[in-house]
């Protein structure tokens, strides 16, 4: 069975449900510190870096932990090919780590989550839609075209900041994988104030993902906001609450896309 | 009409300084030659020139930025890096009208940057190339930031 590491960081908050998730969609997740080093990080197959403040978000959010020596493993990792996923935290990283969009130098990073336009962090329910083919993103080949997700946004620095031009480059080379939206799938400005509405963002080869907002605080029912019509038509019937929500097709078509990998291979 | 110039509060924590220690480390495993780095905040205030003074008296009663058990200020009548700092700021650096949520009188805006300064193993600022080194890698995000030397 494929392995899949949750990579933990000092300041990491969000790695049991990023693993519940995880293991919820069919896959072996562990937990791992990033005290075992990238030794023990090259073992996994495919890594997802959960949300938090990694190292207090000191310096920068995700700026220390880019420069870890565990990431040393995950980098060469999606060089090769493996797939890798950064969820608010995470993909701040992503981006310090020249990572994603991945045009760039490593560690050199292109663009940036920024801190939001309202300088305040802010948590709310939102949803994101697919904005690429899936199969221009390997790493979730198995979303259906145009898949929209409910999650919560839930951070300081979700802004997406870059130069015009390499926005530009960005929306024109496909990297551009996730936009905010309403639940019907039309696009809606971004809480953050991110630019060109974008909540997530993928690489050249599509096999790494950075997603601000988290899918895995959507994935059962239970998870919905208050005065969700479906959490509310739940209410007193456990079964319905624990049902598996949107969120869930986020990581059940990252298991797909683990599956229709290891298939090629 | 009042002449308006500019103050410089640079706050620097004379306590342990974690986030200071945690980007040291940084540097080193970049392989940058670095012993010690010093981190402040630098509070730029534009102020009408008849208050200035009272700004001078007021920063030093906020505590959320300045304390004295454990900062140290230094006020300045510019506001421009010293040899061997680097001051990061956002590109869209927007000035507040408040500090920590106070307004003051005379006061017509307010940014916070961040100071850094990288000293050798004899207390000295490192060479210039290392500190660019160490802001190109590290310290600045250009995505969205802006380092002033």
């Amino acid at each position: 069975m494929l392995r899949v590491a949750v990579v933990l960081f000092p300041g990491t908050n969000s790695e049991d449900e990023t693993q519940r998730a995880l293991v919820a969609a069919g896959l072996h997740a562990e937990i791992v510190h990033w005290s075992r080093g990238s030794a023990a990080m090259r073992a996994f197959d495919a890594y997802v870096l959960p949300g938090g403040f990694a190292y207090e978000d000191r310096v920068r959010a995700g700026a220390v932990a880019a420069h870890d020596e565990v990431m040393d493993a995950v980098i060469e990792g999606a060089q090769a090919g493996k797939f890798v996923i950064g969820i608010c935290n995470g993909a701040q990283i992503l981006l310090e780590a020249g990572l994603v969009p991945g045009t760039g130098p490593l560690r050199r990073p292109t663009a940036a989550f920024a801190p939001n336009a309202s300088g305040k962090f802010q948590s709310v329910h939102v949803h994101v839609r697919l904005a690429v083919s899936p199969t221009r993103i390997p790493v979730l080949a198995g979303l259906a075209a145009d898949a929209v997700l409910p999650a919560w946004a839930s951070h300081g620095e979700g802004r997406l900041a870059a130069p015009d031009a390499e926005l530009d480059a960005m929306e024109h080379n496909g990297h551009v994988a996730f936009v905010y939206c309403n639940a019907r799938g039309e696009r809606v400005a971004a809480p953050s104030g991110s630019a060109r509405g974008v909540a997530g963002l993928t690489n050249v080869a599509g096999n790494v993902l950075a997603i601000m907002p988290h899918p895995e605080r959507d994935a059962w029912t239970f998870m919905h906001r208050d005065g969700d019509a479906e959490k509310a038509a739940a209410r007193g019937n456990a079964q319905a609450m624990l049902a598996p929500s949107g969120g869930m097709k986020f990581f059940h078509a990252f298991a797909a896309g683990l599956a229709a990998r290891r298939v090629l291979r | 009409m009042s002449e308006v110039i500019e103050r410089a509060y640079v706050v620097t924590l004379t306590i342990p300084d974690n986030e200071a220690f945690t980007a040291l480390t940084t540097l080193a495993r970049i392989g940058l030659p670095v012993e010690t780095a010093v981190r402040s905040d630098v509070w730029i205030a534009t102020v009408e020139a008849e208050h200035a003074a009272a700004l001078d008296r007021t920063i030093t009663t906020i505590e959320t930025v300045y304390n004295p058990n454990k900062h140290r200020l230094e006020v300045r009548e510019d506001a421009h890096p010293r040899s061997g700092e680097v001051w990061i700021t956002a590109h869209d650096e927007s000035p507040a009208i408040t500090i920590a949520g106070r307004t003051v009188d005379g006061v017509r805006g307010i940014v916070r940057r961040t100071s850094w300064r990288l000293l050798d193993q004899n207390g000295a600022d490192v060479p210039a190339n290392v500190l660019d080194r160490a802001t190109e890698s590290f310290l600045c995000n250009p995505a969205f930031q802006k380092a002033l030397k």
